[in-house]
């Protein structure tokens, strides 16, 4: 497949001097291609850098050193004019929504277009663009009178009004409750399929990658330590910072903790093994549990199983106390790997003698 | 007999007629209006270039701003008393006079501009920078981001800092007053005051407060038409 780059990052580096301050390295030497029509995540703890890279693809951020290519053109070479003809190709979406506390809804939405289209085609395309955020009622409203998630829902419009290709979601669901987030995150999926919009979100939310992203890049200290597809990333995960984000948005951090505390697990006999069993898609076809037993005569003691959807595809994450011979227990931790699962010992922290 | 012959004795001789209290409430009115237009328009155009070349703004430019800066403040710090002297002949090269309402508005403007443009750049900071990101992220100029953001969204803040600076500038009417500018401050001080005539001074007082009061009540207006 060679879908086209609409994104590149090459080798930039954003280093900001403060007077007799350090220098912050704020991102460093990033090289990123993004594909048109991706979801493209990119995750890190606050200071990462995920800000600072992401307003590099509409300038408002200059790199120090390093290109970044957005529809064809360097961002860095463009005129004054230029640049912002090419902005207006790149939406934008805020954690604070940023929205214009004096201006209606529909005049916030219109906002962006006066002065380049006629008054006819404004109303016609803010009445539009209400409609399919879902806000048709709230036109005249101001600001204040909305709650967060239909301010983002504002926010979300205006950023589409001058039709972008690309659209940066800058923390968007960060300051929403759950339940909005993934409303908003389903409106994003929307926009992606139903306009073909290429979406670059940065949040440090893993959650929010999970549901949407078609990839994902991980930042720490300025650069990207992991990338890859959203599949691969949570399936087979590298660094522990990705790990980490990964058992956070499975709450397995604290199941962990939780089934340290049982009998079972304390007191661990010579022939039992904690693992944890990670799977994705078709190694679930085959009953692997049951076969455990019929094939190598170990048992299988499930104490945590949770089976979430990725991108359509079913991700498992197992914990078991698996009982047997020793033999039979590593000749069956090798089928479970040549079936695809991911197999891990788990290490109880603190665990009693 | 009437009661406001008994109580403003030497007011009523004063009313009309030159140098009268009808005069001054004139040059009063006169001083106020030219030197809030005046340094209305210079002190917005100063205030929105602070805004624009200071830490952060959307022209940032270092040497530029710190001059501009250091002259605001270096004009703020004088005692308007001593500025009234100090541009004593400033005045009369531009209007070849030194006295007079008109003489006044030259140390008047130069005492309310700087002031206003401090004002005016510290009301425009409050303007969320994170909606002028936006603006600039929608491609908005540098110029249409002033007109269309921050005049608008800082509108509410500005009626606020325009109606203490107006205010403060018929204070210092009445200051240029006393020294040869004429208005109600003349008539309090060099009339009332000097000839121990305090019912003068009284009549003087209470216009000047109307004249506050409106132009407080008229910002008002103003201000919670513009707040959302």
């Amino acid at each position: 497949m060679s879908a086209e780059t609409v994104i590149t990052f090459d080798d930039v580096d954003v280093v900001f001097k403060e007077k007799k301050k350090e220098a912050v390295h704020a991102v460093d030497h990033v090289s990123l291609d993004v594909n048109r029509g991706d979801i493209y995540g990119i995750v890190g703890y606050s200071g990462a850098g995920k800000s600072t890279l992401v307003r590099l693809i509409n300038l408002l951020q200059r790199p120090t050193s390093g290109s970044v290519t957005v529809l064809g053109d360097d961002m860095a070479s463009l005129s004054a004019s230029e640049l912002r003809d090419k902005r207006r190709k790149i939406g934008m979406i805020f954690q604070h929504f940023n929205l214009m506390a004096s201006r209606t809804i529909a005049d916030n939405v219109a906002f962006p277009l006066r002065g380049i289209k006629s008054k006819a085609e404004i109303k016609q395309k803010v009445a539009e663009l209400l409609d399919l955020v879902g806000l048709s009622d709230r036109a005249d409203a101001y600001p204040a009178e909305l709650s967060g998630g239909q301010k983002q829902r504002v926010g979300i419009a205006r950023a589409l009004a001058s039709d972008p290709e690309v659209l940066i979601s800058d923390e968007a669901t960060s300051a929403l409750d759950p339940k909005t987030t993934v409303s908003i995150l389903n409106l994003l999926k929307e926009l992606n399929t139903k306009l073909g919009l290429t979406i670059v979100l940065i949040t440090h939310q893993m959650e929010a990658v999970k549901q949407i992203c078609s990839r994902v890049a991980v930042m720490e200290a300025g650069a990207v330590i992991e990338r890859g597809s959203l599949l691969d990333i949570f399936a087979h995960p590298q660094q522990p910072l990705t790990k980490d984000f990964i058992d956070t948005t499975m709450q397995l951090d604290s199941t962990l903790e939780t089934i340290a505390k049982q009998p079972a697990v304390q007191n661990l006999g010579p022939n039992e093994r904690l693992i944890r069993l990670t799977y994705l898609g078709d190694s679930t076809d085959q009953p692997i549990i049951a076969t455990l037993f019929a094939k190598y005569q170990v048992t299988a003691n499930i104490l945590f199983a949770d089976i979430q959807s990725l991108q359509d595809t079913p991700f498992g994450n197992l914990i078991v106390v698996l009982t047997g011979e020793a033999a039979n227990i590593d000749t069956a931790l090798q089928f479970l790997k040549d079936e695809g699962v991911t197999v891990t010992a788990v290490q109880i922290p603190g665990g009693k003698k | 007999m009437g009661i406001i012959e008994k109580f403003f004795p030497n007011v009523v001789p004063l009313w009309s007629g030159p140098d009268g209290v009808v005069d001054a409430i004139n040059q009063t009115l006169y001083m106020t209006f030219w030197t809030t237009l005046v340094a209305g328009i210079i002190g917005l155009i100063v205030g929105i270039l602070l805004l624009l070349t200071g830490e952060h703004g959307l022209w940032e430019n270092r040497p530029f701003y710190s001059v501009l800066d250091k002259l605001v403040n270096v004009f703020r710090s004088i005692p308007f008393i001593i500025l009234l002297a100090v541009l004593n002949d400033v005045t009369r090269f531009i209007v070849h006079t030194g006295i007079g309402p008109t003489a006044a508005l030259v140390p008047l403007i130069a005492g309310a501009a700087p002031f206003y443009a401090r004002q005016v750049q510290n009301a425009l900071l409050t303007v969320d920078p994170g909606v002028v990101e936006a603006a600039e992220s929608m491609g908005l100029s540098p110029m249409q981001i002033v007109f269309r953001v921050y005049l608008r969204e800082g509108l509410s803040e500005l009626i606020r800092v325009s109606v203490l600076t107006i205010i403060s500038i018929i204070g210092l009417t009445a200051m240029a007053g006393a020294i040869g500018g004429g208005g109600l401050g003349n008539l309090a001080i060099n009339t009332g005051y000097l000839r121990y005539q305090n019912d003068v001074i009284w009549v003087s007082l209470i216009f000047i407060m109307i004249l506050v009061f409106a132009v407080q009540f008229i910002g008002d207006i103003f201000a919670r038409k513009t707040h959302h």
